[in-house]
């Protein structure tokens, strides 16, 4: 087995959380399960993470795809979350979102470098096959890179 | 020519009943067996061999009679129709005074005052990033913003529901407004909507928390105050909507609630306080998910546990406090981002099933509920459609009209059971209080929230335009403005925040802060030293509500959501 | 890629992680501790290039039942030690779900308060089906964060029988928790706990009980031969911060008192263990990967009953691994 094939065969590792003052966790707590009973490795923290203490995570824990689950507008913070990746030389980590997330604000998000958006009724298919497709994008950019 | 009348002889039940079955059993191909939310079994047909008039008393009784069942007051809506209380709150002060003479005059008939998360987070204005402010309730931090909330409004003609978790500093800064305007306090009434710390930690979790113990603290002491000096306000609203939107059962929020406010009698109670006198001021919130006769039958079924309890665990005499007054919102979880519309329909049908529970206060959400904060347009529906039941279906003609249903007199009977046995695996756990610390509802909820998103996951369960009946193309509505708080506006009054801080005497703020940690350091119970009266003094003084918050944070400590998926 | 120049990438990638890992970097510690977990090629450079700053980080296992608040008082802990100038890395082990393979990785959310400071490091690992419930990789990543300059390396692990021995093995100094209320739990891992503890605490010390656990636990220790280590019984409230300054001064004296000659015999204890764990590895996976003919009449044997199967490994030891060797 060549050394890159091995690492696409541990599991993707995940955050999910919750940034800014929003404490709706019905969601994120589902999405973790989600992922966990894919067979992905799922880092969970508490609602109300500071951007710097997401970056801090997210590099310790070398993390794939970084889950944001946001239902009252703190999603208005991810572009200062997507610049402080970029800035922590975590440009190859996929940021997900998901909740309350009106067209219009989708939009800016995606051209701030956020992959992906899922809106409440996404189909827990479709969350699991994106995250783990992101997950291993984000192994092999990082391989290359 | 006119036919003979066919004459039938009666044919006994047993026989009737025997071929009902089999023509039953003949036509449903598929095991019949169906389940509700709550886990109860629900047969295709129920007869008096499941509830029978007999029971009728034990059961039942009058309106405003043990056991409550039908309703707690002798006349119900037919006498006095619920309130129509919408949760109204978005931007600036000014923002939020606007909204509310809009409701008032499309027939709302009290105000709620929901504030910004930033207020729920215990921050002023300055200490957030500007993007969030405003965006989910109004900002108010000092008694100039709450003077200009209610500017025009007489706060003593108005019942105020406000969103105010504790250290209840709205209300302080509604009671220094009255101060100001010289409206006595006695005059003063509504309730104190999030003022149930132990749903805040177990589902809620975004409102401000002092550590569990320091909440219990306050949180008598509030009522303390309230019953000295606001005898027209609630100050205590025990919240089961925000156990059930976060994933409880329906029989699960109900028992979870019963506990929490047993544990805030209980405590009460130790501290001195006559239940007989403090009972009475109780007021309940829930949620009404689309599970119709559930929800009836739960709410139902609460009714009657509740005067239970407290005669039986708090020998309360007084009737007052036998009545279970509650306050419910349509659920938001049902509603569905896709063909939105459609949500109307449902908010009708969670509506009735309030309705038909007997409530006393009812919030209708809006159609736009999954897209964002409510548009006015959409707000103004929700008013309408509780209008509409009320006097157009004429709703409130009949006090409990499905009372005597088999199926829904066996219904109330078996979610009775069905939250009396969570009650009890509570009690053992040693109390509501006990429970939460140990993680036992958080973990009861987060399992509940999974096994009905399993349901939905698997189809089980039908959400129209999410699993079924989807229409090709989405959005099926075209993209709508979005309503974010005018950042200008915003500006002007964060400036207007940092004059009002520069301006006032900062030696009175001091010195009421200090008054307030020495307070939240003495024994509680201590005379003098009630911690809630010293808030009510700092916001008088022009303490704002981030630092009242920052003061009880640093003295009782700060309590953190640690509840894992 | 030919598989040269995949090497040689490799290598050179390796070299410069290695080198920023020793600088102390966090996002070399971090990469590094992928290239432990995947093992490989690249995973035995890093392993080599360290070999030789090892020893300077003070080892500290915690281990107890699920719920007893470990992690809380790891971050309780980890206050403390700040305090007192260290600098920490964390290793949070937690179970892989046996269905799914996946896990749910939560002790770091106990530990909020050290969310931004830079000199505190935490790594979350899933034991992904390793029996004793500490992930395979765990004593090697042990090994990065004290190569990365680390002053305090503290392993959490959830207590299940052989984990708990398997992180006495890793760390200088372990620290059993317990709380009160747990008293059969007690008596379940009574049996192990003595012979592994260096420190006995009983955390959520603001419950009743708690000093009849502590009681129960000092009467349970006086039984041990007088010969044996002293094992220090402490209460603590990990979410108030009582105790902790005193846990603190029990895992820094234990340190002194063993000294450095007796972590470097541990250490060479735990090579001999690592290559003892890797010889079993690879053999399992020869054998699991032979089509040897020798191997399948083995398993005939054991098939007509004429050999046990530890019978046919020492034959089959001795026949084959003794002429390959
Ligand atoms: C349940 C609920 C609550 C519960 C929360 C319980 C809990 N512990 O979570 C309670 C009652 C406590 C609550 C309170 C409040 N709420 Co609320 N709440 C809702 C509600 C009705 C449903 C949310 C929900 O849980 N849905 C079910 C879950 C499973 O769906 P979901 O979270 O959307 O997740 C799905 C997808 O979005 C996606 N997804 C979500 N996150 C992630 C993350 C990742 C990584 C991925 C891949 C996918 C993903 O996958 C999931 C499965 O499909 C929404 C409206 C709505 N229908 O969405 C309002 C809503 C979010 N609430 C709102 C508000 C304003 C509040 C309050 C501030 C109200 C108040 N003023 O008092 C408070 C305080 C908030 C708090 N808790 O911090 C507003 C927010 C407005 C806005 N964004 O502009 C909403 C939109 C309602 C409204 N229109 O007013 N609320
Ligand atoms: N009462 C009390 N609860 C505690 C204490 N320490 C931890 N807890 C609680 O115990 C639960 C489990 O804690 P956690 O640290 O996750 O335990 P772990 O599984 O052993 O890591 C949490 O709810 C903690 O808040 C304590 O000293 N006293
Ligand atoms: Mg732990």
């Amino acid at each position: 087995m060549t050394d890159t094939a091995k690492r696409t065969s541990r599991p993707p590792r995940v955050l999910v959380t919750k940034i800014g003052l929003d404490g709706h966790d019905r969601g994120s707590r589902i999405v973790a399960a989600y992922l966990r009973d894919a067979g992905m490795e799922v880092i969970y923290t508490a609602p109300w993470q500071k951007i710097e203490a997401v970056v801090k995570l997210a590099v310790e824990e070398d993390v794939d795809v970084i889950g944001v689950s946001s239902l009252a507008t703190d999603h208005l913070l991810l572009p200062d979350l997507m610049a402080a990746l970029g800035a922590a030389g975590l440009g190859h980590v996929r940021v997900v979102a998901g909740g309350i997330i009106p067209d219009g604000d989708e939009a800016e998000l995606l051209r701030a470098g956020v992959n992906r958006v899922f809106h409440p009724g996404s189909p827990r298919e479709d969350i699991v096959a994106t995250v783990s497709h992101l997950a291993a994008q984000a192994r092999a950019t990082c391989a290359n890179g | 020519m006119s036919e003979q009348p066919v004459q039938l002889p009666l044919p006994g039940f047993e026989s009737a009943r025997a071929e009902w079955r089999q023509d039953y059993d003949g036509r449903i191909d598929r095991d019949g067996s169906l389940r509700n939310r709550s886990g109860i079994e629900i047969k295709p047909l129920y007869t008096c061999e499941d509830w029978a008039e007999e029971r009728y008393m034990e059961d039942l009784g009058f309106p405003g009679q043990l056991p409550m069942t039908r309703g707690i007051y002798p006349s119900m809506h037919r006498g006095r129709t619920w309130t129509q209380r919408q949760l109204v709150g978005f931007g600036t002060p000014e923002d939020y005074n606007q909204r509310l003479k809009t409701i008032l005059a499309a027939g709302g008939t009290a105000g709620s005052l929901i504030p910004c998360n930033s207020v729920y987070r215990g921050y002023d204005c300055d200490e957030v990033e500007l993007p969030l402010l405003g965006t989910c309730g109004a900002v108010v931090n000092t008694v100039d913003d709450m003077d200009l909330c209610y500017r025009d409004i007489g706060i003593g003609e108005l019942s105020t529901a406000v969103n105010d978790p504790l250290p209840f500093t709205l209300l302080a800064l509604l009671l220094a407004v009255a101060k100001r305007r010289d409206v006595s306090w006695s005059r003063i009434t509504g309730t104190s909507n999030q003022s149930d710390y132990i749903s805040h930690f177990v589902a809620n979790h975004m409102f401000f928390r002092i550590a569990l113990p320091g909440s219990r603290r306050v949180l008598v002491d509030h009522v303390a105050f309230c019953q000295e000096h606001l005898p027209g306000w609630n100050p205590i609203s025990v919240v089961g909507q925000h156990m059930q939107q976060g994933g409880a059962t329906p029989a699960e929020a109900m028992a979870l609630t019963l506990c929490t406010a047993i544990q805030y009698a209980e405590d009460c109670r130790t501290r001195g306080m006559d239940p007989d006198v403090f009972l009475p001021r109780f007021t309940f919130f829930f949620d009404i998910s689309i599970s119709f006769f559930e929800e009836i039958a739960k709410l139902r079924a609460g009714r009657r546990l509740w005067q239970r309890i407290v005669r039986e665990r708090f020998g309360a005499k007084n009737p007052k406090a036998w009545r279970f007054k509650f306050h419910a919102q349509t659920s938001g979880v049902d509603l569905t981002r896709q063909q939105p519309l459609n949500n109307i329909a449902r908010v009708a049908v969670q509506a009735v099933a309030g309705i038909f529970g007997g409530l006393q206060s009812l919030h209708t959400d809006a159609y736009d509920e999954v897209l964002s904060v409510p548009t006015e347009e959409a707000a103004r529906i929700a008013i309408a459609t509780q209008n509409i039941l009320r006097e157009e279906a004429h709703l409130t003609d009949v006090i409990d009209p499905l009372a005597g249903s088999y199926y829904l007199e066996t219904l109330t009977n078996q979610m009775e059971q069905e939250i009396e046995a969570t009650i009890a695996r509570i009690d053992a756990a040693g109390g509501m209080f006990a429970a939460v610390e140990a993680g036992l509802p958080q973990d009861m909820i987060g399992k509940s929230a999974r096994v009905f998103q399993e349901k939905v996951d698997s189809g089980q369960e039908t959400i129209v335009g999410v699993n079924k009946y989807r229409e090709a193309e989405e959005p099926t509505t075209a993209p709508r403005p979005l309503e974010r708080p005018d950042q200008s506006a915003m500006e002007a009054h964060l400036a207007r925040f940092r004059a009002f801080k520069a301006e006032r005497s900062q030696a009175a703020v001091t010195a009421a802060l200090d008054t307030l940690a020495r307070a939240a350091n003495a024994a509680p119970g201590t005379p003098g030293q009630n911690v809630y009266e010293k808030v009510v003094e700092a916001a008088t003084a022009g303490a704002t509500h981030g630092e009242i918050c920052a003061c009880l944070r640093r003295e009782l400590g700060f309590g953190q959501p640690l509840v894992m998926p | 890629m030919t598989d040269r120049s995949a090497a040689a990438a490799g290598a050179d990638a390796g070299g410069k992680l290695l080198e920023r890992l020793l600088d102390g970097e966090p996002a070399a510690l971090a990469k590094a501790i992928t290239v432990i977990e995947n093992a490989g090629a690249r995973a035995a450079q890093v392993l080599a290039g360290i070999q030789s700053r090892l020893g300077h980080a003070l080892v500290v296992g915690v281990t107890g039942p699920p719920g007893a608040g470990k992690s809380t008082l790891v971050s309780a802990l980890v206050g403390e030690l700040r305090r007192r100038g260290k600098s920490l890395g964390i290793l949070a082990v937690d179970p892989s779900s046996p269905l799914s393979g996946g896990a749910i990785l939560g002790d770091r959310i106990r530990m909020a308060e050290h969310a931004c400071d830079p000199e505190v490091f935490v790594r979350s690992l899933a034991s992904r089906g390793h029996v004793g419930g500490l992930s395979s990789a765990a004593a090697r990543v042990v090994d990065l964060m004290d190569a990365a300059g680390k002053d305090v390396v503290i392993v959490e692990t959830v207590g299940a029988g052989q984990s708990d021995v398997e992180v006495a093995q890793l760390a200088d100094v372990t620290v059993v928790v317990c709380a009160p209320g747990l008293g059969d739990e007690i008596q379940a891992i009574k049996a192990g706990i003595l012979e592994i503890a260096d420190v006995l605490v009983v955390n959520k010390a603001d419950l009743p009980n708690a000093e009849r656990t502590v009681a129960q636990l000092e009467g349970m220790l006086s039984l041990r031969d007088p010969g044996t280590a002293t094992v220090p019984v402490i209460a603590t409230t990990a979410t108030e911060g009582h105790g902790v300054a005193e846990l603190s001064d029990a895992v820094e004296g234990r340190a002194e008192t063993l000294g450095g000659s007796a972590r470097a015999g541990k250490r060479l204890e735990r090579i001999r263990q690592d290559i003892a764990d890797s010889a079993a590895e690879l053999l399992r996976r020869q054998l699991n990967d032979s089509d040897d003919d020798g191997l399948r009449a083995l398993c005939r044997s054991v098939q007509r009953g004429e050999l046990d199967p530890e019978g046919a490994a020492r034959r089959y030891l001795a026949d084959y691994m003794g002429n390959k060797a």
